[in-house]
């Protein structure tokens, strides 16, 4: 039982840091990527690598999986910079679908369909994290120390010059503000800091394959940002929760069939979508919406 | 010949990409809504369709007609039942994108959950191919295909040029107010727009299940392909759409041919994303305002 | 207010902007000096609000040059223009919703695009206790923590104001920034601008009510279809019976 528990807070950590970070971008750059995926496992591919043909400490592996991404987050910031809505989707859904396709064909660096395996432990001058319990503690270090950072950011001026974009991109540009930077910097921290819950990942499993990083769970992770709340600094924390308890929770109830565990719990998110955006859009964390007095 | 060939068979794919994609170029440039749950649509109406053909033996005339009121009782309710009451709040792009999404989602594990997550098609006599010259092989189906694609095509232009309510259909795109001076309401001529479209995968849905078959997860595939014809072609215009359905119908069958499956449907959206970046507005549509 | 002999921040020349066959700019050239508030005039559709978008570099001239203090500014990016001192409100405020209404003054005096603004912690309070200042003469220091959403309309009009209050802008151009506002709030408006102009900022208007034309104008632009028709001292224009037909005529239709 408490073997399960370690495991289930350190996967809703490393969630939850996929979350804030998808949260960093389309909650408040308003930026919709269907990507984010492809940047998890960017940083989960470049750190398996890196810990397999260099080193596995964790201050080399992870900056270095962490650069890889801010650098590929710039094909992300491209569109973004040039179109809006539901042209950004479309792109973003095409970087999806292409990101996935070269980690299934890129055997040199990806391992292929196969993946990587025997990924070694991550090491903290030299000495190698074994135990599920330390993963634990890692993981919830590393959220802890993503909230921070992504709130010392938002709070910011920072913070401000990425609401001002969300809610008026001509006016902010009318008020001198270099959005296309304030875009590109956005991703691209987005980008580095999903890409330490990549890693985390693969030194926790040892193994990683392109089926964690497929559309599904680029969905999976906008359900979390939405049904927690976008825009709130605890919205996707709770997003994450609840989303990955859900298929502890099904599995309890003992009169569904547990082969459908997964297409039930996709359903269920599903069907709060809905709900949620007819009735409160803001999510479970979000303020309700007033209409504006036009 | 076997260009010919590649050339045939890519025309039978983007005939009906094309159908498609118009399908949801004229929901999207008449309503602006994000319908990202036309994949859904198409779904149901394979699904449906298979059901009754294959699984329960009925006349294939039936098995079309319910795969039909499947698919407009999808779109419409879809515009009623969701879109309109977000709509009515404050529908922005996101509200109404995520609910479109939420109900693809779970249309796709309905029918995973009911038919099973596997291959599944309809075998019918007409899949079966013809050798119609030395080394080009054609089946009766891909005819049908190009036969109903032109068929359609022609009766939606007819609508849209010559009827009251096809007026008003592209009047909506253009000014909703201007909607009201023909006497019509923009709810309505929304939910016009909705069956219409939703109408429109019918031939692509039957023609597929009994031609390269089913899964679940077909609704992506459809999607995708909506969207890089939509946008590819120029929002707004269906006949972009339709010749960047067919466009991308052909390249995809070179892209299987000399790249190999993995890379066909990448293929399609490399082109997509370098569209968008630099010519969002796609071949005939109007430029994109900031 | 003094005469001609100001110097000229902003110079439009032969300003020209075409949407397909339809000239909605249509060799426009005025001129605006320092410290004289200019009001455009105007029917509907004259292409007021055009050429606001033409001067700040949202939309790119089809011809003309438009010079600010002696240089073109045509062709450069939105935001280059107006780190150069030239800030706008909008027609329909484009306020930024969902921040409160002290972050909407703060966010414009911090343009700069990096992770922080120069001036560290000093830098901060000035910036602070500038906001403050701006907040409490336009009357909306009490809102200071509430949502720009959720004010009233004439609260988010002031808040437009404050908004470019805030900025170092030493042109203003306004759209409409006093449309439906109670005679109350526009008094209050009139004295706010009067201050600012006193203060060395120059503006130009668009403006439909004319009391606020006549109260506050040093001079006059008459636009109709993307034509200058007219441009002089309030008292000449307005009294010019040809100018009214086509504004009168406009307003009684």
């Amino acid at each position: 039982m408490l073997a399960y528990i370690i495991n289930l807070v350190t996967l809703i950590s490393i969630n939850a840091v996929l979350a804030i970070t998808l949260n960093f971008i389309m909650g408040y750059a308003g930026i919709f990527s269907m990507a984010h995926a492809v940047f998890f496992g960017v940083g989960a591919y470049t750190a398996a690598y890196f810990a397999l043909n260099v080193s596995a400490s964790f201050f080399l592996a992870v900056p270095v999986a962490m650069l890889a991404a801010a650098v590929l987050s710039l094909v992300l910031a491209l569109p973004a910079l040039r179109v809006r809505g539901e042209y950004f989707v479309a792109a973003s859904l095409g970087l999806q679908v292409l990101g996935v396709t070269i980690f299934s064909e890129w055997k040199g660096f990806t391992g292929g369909l196969g993946g990587l395996i025997g990924i070694p432990p991550v090491e903290f001058f030299g000495y190698g994290l074994s135990s599920n319990t330390q993963y634990m503690v890692l993981a919830l270090a590393c959220l802890l120390l993503v909230v921070l950072v992504t709130t010392v950011l938002l709070r910011s001026s920072f913070g401000r010059n990425l609401k001002a974009i969300r809610d008026s991109e001509s006016a902010a540009h009318a008020f001198g503000k270099n959005v296309a930077t304030i875009k590109t910097l956005s991703v691209a921290i987005s980008a580095a800091l999903t890409a330490v819950a990549g890693a985390l990942y693969a030194f926790y499993l040892g193994f990683i394959n392109v089926e964690s990083f497929m559309l599904d769970t680029s969905v999976l992770l906008m359900a979390m940002v939405i049904i927690g709340g976008t825009g709130t600094l605890l919205g996707p924390i709770v997003g994450a929760m609840l989303l990955m308890l859900l298929p502890s929770l099904f599995s309890y109830m003992w009169f569904l069939p547990a082969t459908e565990i997964g297409s039930i719990q996709q359903i269920a998110y599903g069907a709060a979508m809905i709900l949620l955006m007819i009735y409160r859009p803001g999510g479970l964390v979000g303020a309700s919406k007033k209409q504006v007095a036009k | 010949m076997l260009l010919l060939q590649l050339l045939i068979n890519g025309v039978q794919v983007g005939a009906l990409y094309a159908l498609i994609a118009v399908g949801f170029s004229l929901i999207f440039g008449s309503t602006k809504v994000f319908h990202f749950a036309h994949g859904a649509t198409f779904t149901i109406a394979a699904y449906i369709f298979y059901y009754l053909y294959s699984v329960s033996e009925a006349h294939w005339i039936l098995a079309v007609l319910a795969a039909t009121a499947g698919a407009v009782a999808f779109g419409v309710f879809m515009d009623r039942c969701i879109y309109a009451p977000i709509q009515r709040h404050e529908g922005s792009f996101f509200t109404v994108f995520v609910a479109s999404l939420g109900a693809g989602i779970i249309v796709q594990n309905l029918v995973g959950m009911i038919f099973g997550r596997g291959f599944v098609s309809v075998t019918t006599p007409l899949s079966r191919s013809i050798e119609l010259l030395p080394g080009l092989y054609v089946a009766p189906l891909s005819g049908i295909a190009i036969l109903c694609a032109i068929v359609f095509f022609g009766a939606l232009q007819i609508f849209l040029m010559r009827t009251n309510v096809g007026m008003g259909l592209r009047a909506l795109s253009e000014n909703p107010e201007l909607v009201r001076v023909y006497g019509l309401s923009p709810r309505r001529l929304s939910t016009i727009v909705f069956a219409l479209g939703s109408l429109l995968v019918i031939p692509a849905a039957i023609i597929t299940a009994a031609s390269s078959g089913l899964n679940p997860a077909i609704a992506h595939h459809i999607m995708l392909i909506s969207l890089a014809a939509t946008i590819v072609g120029g929002v707004g215009s269906l006949r972009g759409a339709a010749c960047a359905g067919l466009l991308l119908g052909m390249s995809e069958n070179l892209a299987l041919m000399y790249l190999g499956p993995q890379w066909s449907e990448a293929v399609t959206f490399i082109v997509l994303f370098l569209f968008i970046l630099f010519r969002p507005s796609g071949f005939f549509g109007r430029a994109i305002a900031s | 207010m003094t005469g001609p002999d100001n110097q000229v921040l902003l110079r439009i020349s032969n300003l020209q902007k075409n949407f397909g066959g339809l000239k909605v700019t249509n060799d426009v050239s005025l001129d605006m000096r320092a410290g004289i508030v200019t009001t455009l005039v105007g029917p509907n559709g004259a292409g007021k609000t055009t050429l606001f978008n033409l001067i700040t570099g949202h939309l790119v001239p089809t011809g003309g040059d438009i010079l600010w203090n002696g240089k073109s500014i045509v062709g450069q990016p939105h935001w280059k223009i107006a780190r150069q001192g030239i800030a706008r409100t909008f027609q329909d405020l484009r306020l930024f919703d969902q921040m409160t209404v002290l972050e909407n003054v703060l966010s414009v005096m911090e343009p700069v695009s990096w992770l922080w603004q120069p001036g560290g912690r000093a830098g901060r309070r000035a910036r602070e206790e500038k906001a403050t200042h701006i907040l409490e003469r336009t009357r909306l220091i009490d809102k200071a923590h509430i949502r720009a959403i959720d004010l009233s309309y004439a609260e988010r009009k002031f808040l437009s104001m404050a908004r470019i209050m805030a900025t170092d802008a030493r042109m203003w151009l306004l759209d409409e920034p006093a449309s439906g506002l109670d005679r109350g709030s526009y008094e209050l408006f009139l004295e706010l601008l009067r201050s600012e102009v006193r203060n060395g900022v120059t503006v130009c208007i668009i403006e439909h009510n004319l009391d606020i034309v006549v109260g506050i104008s040093d001079r006059i632009a008459f636009l109709d279809q993307g034509r200058l028709l007219a441009d002089g001292d309030p008292q000449t224009v307005l009294k010019d019976p040809h100018l009214a037909a086509i504004y009168f005529g406009e307003q009684a239709a």
